[in-house]
């Protein structure tokens, strides 16, 4: 081996150590995240599409985590969409696809282990919230006569802000 | 007691049992006024700028008057407690008739008040009740600010916003 050999062997493991040390230090995850207006503007679309068809409707709206960024029943809207609206928007945020995709993937195994968890519902009605193939998020939609109507409702929602979401 | 003091007393007895359980049977409907969504939007919306004018990230909560939530609204960078803390004080206001600090302040003393062990009471400043004179019909609560009384001043703008409209 030559000199020069040596050399270039002994950068590539300095190197390979300044990589270590990287990732002892690691950098923070970057993370994009819905805003109280991106979600509003979700919300508020979602109520209002559905109206127009007719249908009074709650709508959630979660965030990376889970998390509630904003909840709203609207008038006249059944006792049970709001609780609805949130699960389904967790189920979607959860399995990154639209609950409905869920509720036909778990069709006809009533022990398939992700109906036993918290917040879970095979219930279509609500989307993730994605930029590019990363979820931030989804928007769940209760109170319409079917859970496509619902769903278009939630999508109406994404719509309006799909600009915003890169 | 002649017999004309018993048909009396008879006809007595016959119009209290017509009016009065018959009444009751056909009782009218309560009318009542609440809150619309529309309402309860401008009102979080409003709180949350407010708190955001003076330098603090809030959550809000919006409740109707059988302590529903209406709107439940996470501000941005608010802590993670905000939204469930504005919903409680919220509560509070709304079952209590009166601001959560003010109901705080009349149990400070009395840590074994029946209310502290009730479902979503809390004793933090920061929710008002929603009126239409003395009709409390729902409650507004805000959490974020460094102290009750700077959430409150939120959700008293809140209120204020709609206050034309409470009537």
């Amino acid at each position: 081996m030559s000199k020069i050999a040596y050399r270039v062997a002994g950068v590539s493991l300095v190197a390979a150590l300044a990589g270590l040390a990287g990732s002892a230090s690691a950098q923070l995850l970057p993370h994009k995240d819905l805003s109280l207006a991106m979600a509003t503007t979700i919300a508020q679309t979602a109520i209002d599409t559905c109206k127009a068809q007719g249908y009074s409707v709650s709508v959630h709206v979660l965030g990376r985590e889970g998390q509630v960024v904003l909840g709203v029943r609207n008038d006249g809207a059944g006792l049970a969409t709001f609780e609805n609206s949130m699960k389904k928007a967790y189920t979607a945020r959860t399995f990154a696809r639209s609950s409905g995709e869920f509720a036909e993937g778990v069709k006809g195994n009533p022990n398939a282990g992700a109906l036993f968890l918290t917040n879970i519902v095979p219930t279509q009605g609500a989307l993730p919230i994605k930029v590019g193939n990363e979820t931030i998020g989804a928007v769940g939609v209760s109170g319409a006569p079917g859970g496509e109507k619902d769903e278009a409702c939630a999508k109406a929602g994404i719509d309006k802000v799909s600009a915003e979401l890169k | 007691m002649s017999r004309t003091a018993f048909r009396i007393a008879g006809i007595s007895l016959a119009a209290a049992f017509a009016c009065g359980i018959a009444g009751s049977a056909n009782a009218q409907l309560v009318t009542h006024k609440d809150i619309s969504t529309a309402m309860a939007m401008t009102m979080a919306e409003t709180a949350i700028a407010t708190c955001k004018t003076n330098g603090y990230a809030v959550s809000a909560n919006v409740l109707g008057r059988n302590g529903e939530v209406i709107v439940a609204m996470r501000g941005d960078n608010t802590g993670p407690h905000t939204l469930e803390n504005s919903m409680k004080k919220a509560y509070t206001a709304r079952a209590q008739r009166r601001s959560s600090g003010d109901f705080g302040d009349s149990i400070k003393d009395n840590f074994t008040a029946g209310a502290l062990h009730l479902t979503n009471i809390v004793t933090a400043r920061g929710a008002l009740p929603i009126k239409i004179g003395e009709d409390t019909i729902g409650a507004i609560g805000v959490s974020g600010a460094p102290g009750g009384e700077k959430d409150e001043a939120c959700a008293k703008a809140g209120i204020d916003k709609v206050a034309d409209q409470l009537k």
